[in-house]
């Protein structure tokens, strides 16, 4: 199930996913300043969610047969 | 304000329009040209995850605690991320299975129980009721904004024929019904009431971010102004801030995104449209991407709004979740609040429809049916055609789940903000995650297992979050909230055995999960899985190991067609179970359904067909009462698995066969070409032998018979003649020699005399043997030697021999009296090159590639000297490519050509 290149990639994006947006990752952004007019903790939420979704985009879209585990697996 | 039938209007038109949108997509899909058969489509059906809560709540959350509305959609963003393994393998199990909702998932997983089932459905019902409550107070309290005058309270109705919520509620129950209950469907599938809800995601999207847009950018000059003047106020300017002056509530914050990563895969309208609607795995691709990226679109503005909504109110005046209408309302835009209106009427009405289906089906199917057909009436000894009835419980049940609905709104909802409604809810599903979770990936989990973690799961949420909710809302004495029941301050509901510093929600599904958990764990490891447990849990962990031919089906005893038949007729209807029983002859390669063999694959194809329509449990029990079954044991079921693995290891075996089969044939086929076109090849080399030999003969032969007829021929033409005949004898004894040459070294006997050679040495003398006849035709022969070469090993003779063709080759093309010849010897690293020039027409492009051809000279000019063999080229490049070398040339026409060889000095073969 969770062999295969791209399905390795999207297990770390998981790990990473979670670690960005908890502790203590997340105190990061405790500072309180406008970025480019921006209250700086939202706007590092808006701009890490977006990442996260390019980077599954290019995972996503770039490997075009992610199956794998379509093979026959092992004799049970 | 705007008028109250003009409001009513616009919403009765809109679900119109709708309902058009869903008739639309159905005749198409009737039709074979599906609108849904797009990831786009399927994505935006996934959004039917924003609600009222998101549409209406999510202000009011921002508005209360700035960020803390994120967290709901952070958690679907990471649970997207692991779609494509976790979801696309419901996908798979639901439709390999006929899987048609959460409730029948779990009960088929654990063998096909029916009180699992049942208890699933009654979890589902209980939690999803607050959140339709949610949808319902979420259009009431939008309606009221737009009808009453702004910053007025809502007027109460006096009764409750007067109360428009039920009337909403009771049209949305009568749109449910036309959308999702006019017929049915073996596969549950509803192509337009997903057409429907895409058309609704794109609608409330719209409207949300014209409504941001407006506030950002017409009500203030930007969003950096607005946040610029929410600096100043320092209520507003704590919002924004990390920890809002507090620490930050971290455990909260991770509840929070596992609770809504849990929930966008097991709400009820989830499974549905991501698994049960889904036409085809690949959509997911692009669909976990485009979710999310719909999702963060959708709250790009809130905080914008909510914050404008603070700065031009003031903190207090206004409810906030109303916002969305209220700033458009306040600047006199009426149509722009028109339109965010039916926006939210989009979120609350598509959330209803889904939902709806999606817990009728649930209903029906798992509780209904299995109680139904243990009447006599109805039972498995009855017969009679269900269908009509089917379709009646899930329109009561639709009914009856908006009323229930209307009832909590009626009880509760004033009490509680929307996002505190819809996070009961969410709550609730989350229950289910161990089950499903660890039914798709342990082998091991038990009915008994999942029955038990559901129930502590469930009670510890009612206990924990549900009564405080009812208790918070003036309908329980609110007493044991703060001294616990019976004054047991231990079991406090929120702070259960004094765990407290969590908040109720964090602090609920911290012990329902971890009850939930141990019990499914510690209840399935109690003992080993039963024979139909293991054959299911087979079924659904390694559903992607096996083809579709190759499944195993662990069924034993005696079947007849005659009664299968009719039973499928019984809820399917008679015509329907016909033709897929033709269907199913004509696959199995039978001429007739009589001849169908009533083998266990045939009783597995209408249990499956069944389960479509009634839910594994009840086909379970209905295909048990019409064939004879002999019960499996373990030792069975390990057999039936054994022989599906022989099967595909045959099958595959087969494949690989037929494989290597195919490349051999293949290989053969190349083998014949190269055979063929080498037979062309001899054909060619012969018929070319056979000219240049028969030019000299012809030409010997002529002179001679010259001489012999002519008697009289005078000793000086009879010398002229006998020195052509000497010279072209000469030519065809060394076209002779260099054809055995030729052929020696191309079938490998050529005998190779390798020794040290100094190619200085070598090439100076082939210079010095040529001396003689580039003087007679006046062409100048130049050396360019290095000093001193590094020796090589190689053949003399033969490297002599390719030298002495490349100078004569040079001689016969450079032009006479002013011919200049190049000889060039430059010694490399690796090797030595050796390279001859000449002024002379060079070769055209076109004949550029034929130089190195048997038996071709170039010609077509006036400098074509014959005498050649055609021969010459062809050996020397054999020689060189012995000693592994290579040999070139280059060529402009009119300025000469030059041709080089180089020898490595350690010759590779």
């Amino acid at each position: 199930m969770f062999h295969g290149l791209a399905a390795q990639r999207l297990v770390a994006l998981f790990v990473a996913g979670w670690a960005l947006f908890n502790f203590p990752l997340l105190a990061l952004w405790d500072h309180d300043v406008l970025v480019l007019g921006m209250p700086l903790f939202p706007l590092a939420l808006f701009v890490i969610w977006a990442v996260l979704i390019a980077v599954l985009a290019v995972v996503m879209e770039r490997v075009t047969h992610v199956e794998g585990d379509e093979r026959p697996g092992p004799v049970d | 304000m705007l008028s109250a039938p003009l409001v009513i209007g616009v919403s009765f038109a809109y679900l119109l329009l709708l309902f058009a949108v869903a008739y639309w997509g159905d005749a198409r899909a009737a039709a074979g040209r599906s609108v849904i058969g797009s990831p786009w489509v399927y994505a935006l059906s996934m959004a039917v995850y924003c609600t009222a809560w998101t549409y209406f709540g999510s202000v009011g959350r921002a508005a209360n605690s700035g960020v803390w509305f994120l967290p709901i959609y952070l958690g679907p963003m990471l649970a997207m991320v692991l779609a494509w393994m976790v979801v696309r393998k419901m996908i798979r199990i639901a439709t390999t299975y006929r899987i048609t909702s959460i409730a029948d998932f779990i009960a088929s997983r654990y063998g096909k129980s029916p009180t699992l089932a049942g208890l699933v459905t009654l979890i589902t019902v209980v939690g999803i009721v607050p959140y339709i409550a949610l949808q319902l107070k979420g259009i009431a309290s939008g309606y009221a904004v737009l009808t009453s005058p702004l910053g007025a309270p809502a007027v109460q109705t006096p009764s409750w024929w007067q109360d428009s919520t039920l009337y909403v509620a009771l049209a949305l129950a009568g749109f449910t019904m036309v959308f999702g209950a006019r017929h049915l469907d073996s596969t549950e599938r509803h192509e337009g009431m997903v057409a429907a809800i895409a058309f609704e995601s794109v609608v409330k999207l719209a409207a949300f971010l014209a409504v941001g847009l407006f506030v950002s950018f017409g009500l203030f000059s930007s969003p950096m102004a607005l946040f610029e003047q929410a600096q100043a106020v320092d209520e507003l300017r704590r919002l924004l801030q990390f920890g809002q002056g507090q620490p930050f509530a971290y455990a909260q914050w991770l509840g929070l995104t596992l609770l809504a990563m849990l929930s966008v895969i097991f709400l009820p309208r989830q499974f549905q449209v991501m698994v049960v609607e889904n036409v085809n795995e690949q959509h997911l691709r692009r669909a976990v991407w485009a979710f999310p990226l719909y999702l963060l679109l959708i709250n790009l503005f809130v905080l914008p709004i909510a914050i404008g909504g603070l700065l031009h109110f003031g903190p207090g005046t206004m409810n906030p979740e109303t916002f969305v209408l209220s700033l458009p309302l306040s600047q006199g835009f009426h149509l722009l609040a028109l339109f965010a209106f039916v926006g939210g009427l989009s979120a609350a009405t598509g959330m209803v429809i889904v939902e709806a289906i999606a817990v009728s089906t649930m209903v029906c199917n798992d509780l209904v049916m299995p109680l139904l057909l243990r009447t006599r009436r109805f039972g498995t000894r009855a017969s009679g055609d269900l269908t009509g009835l089917l379709l009646l419980i899930r329109r009561l049940t639709i009914l009856g789940l908006l009323l229930l609905g209307y009832l909590y709104f009626h009880l509760a909802g004033e009490a509680y903000a929307l996002v505190s409604i819809g996070l009961i809810s969410f709550a609730a599903v989350a229950q289910f995650a161990p089950a499903m979770l660890g039914g798709m990936y342990w082998k091991g989990g038990t009915r008994s297992g999942a029955l038990s973690g559901l129930l502590l799961g469930f009670a510890f949420w009612v206990y924990t979050l549900m009564l405080p909710s009812l208790a918070k809302s003036g309908w329980l004495d609110a007493d044991f909230l703060h001294h616990g029941p019976w004054g047991l301050v231990w079991l406090k509901p929120e702070a259960f055995l004094g765990l407290g510093g969590l908040d109720s929600l964090t602090h609920s599904l911290f012990w329902s999960l971890l009850a939930n958990v141990g019990a499914y764990v510690g209840v399935s490891l109690w003992r080993a899985p039963s024979a139909r447990e293991t054959s299911q849990a087979l079924l659904f962990v390694d559903v992607f190991h096996r083809k579709a031919g190759t499944r195993p089906v662990f069924w034993q005893g005696r079947a007849k067609v005659s009664a299968l038949l009719p039973l499928a007729g019984r809820f399917l209807g008679a015509e329907q179970a016909q033709r897929l029983f033709e269907d199913y002859a004509a696959r199995v390669g039978v001429a007739s359904i009589e001849q169908i063999p009533a083998d266990a694959q045939l009783v597995q194809f209408v249990e499956t067909l069944l389960t479509g329509a009634i839910g594994s449990a009840s086909a379970r029990v209905m295909v048990a009462s019409v064939v004879e079954e002999e019960a499996l044991d373990l030792d069975d079921v390990m057999r039936i698995l054994d022989e599906a693995s022989q099967l595909r290891a045959y099958s595959h075996a087969l494949e690989e066969k037929s494989q290597s089969l195919e490349r051999a044939t293949d290989e053969l086929r190349h083998a014949n070409e190269k055979l063929k076109s080498l037979d062309r090849l001899k054909d060619d080399f012969m018929s070319s032998v056979t000219h240049e030999l028969r030019t000299p003969l012809t030409s010997i032969r002529a002179l001679s018979e010259l001489m012999r007829d002519d008697d009289d021929m005078d000793l000086p033409q009879r010398q002229q003649f006998l020195g052509i005949i000497v010279a072209e004898a000469e030519r065809l004894s060394r076209l002779v020699n260099q054809v055995l040459d030729m052929a020696k070294i191309e079938s490998g006997h050529a005998e190779w005399h390798e020794a040290t050679v100094d190619m200085r040495e070598l090439v100076e003398q082939a210079a010095q043997s040529v001396g003689g006849s580039f003087r007679e035709a006046g062409v100048s022969l130049a050396l360019e030697l290095p000093a001193r070469v590094e020796p090589l090993r190689a053949d003399a003779d033969r490297i002599t021999q390719v030298v002495l063709n490349l100078l004569s080759n040079a001689l016969k093309y450079a032009p006479r009296g002013s011919g200049r010849v190049v000889l060039r010897l430059v010694d490399q690293a690796d090797g030595v090159q050796v390279e001859v020039s000449d002024n002379g027409p060079g070769i055209p492009p076109g004949q550029q590639d034929m130089v190195f051809e048997k038996f071709r000279q170039v010609s077509g000019d006036d400098h074509y000297r014959p005498g050649g063999t055609g021969l010459g080229l062809p050996i020397s490049r054999q020689i060189v490519e012995h000693f592994g070398g290579r040999m070139w040339m280059r060529s402009q026409p009119g300025e000469g050509a030059l041709f080089g060889f180089f020898l490595p000095r350690s010759p590779a073969g």
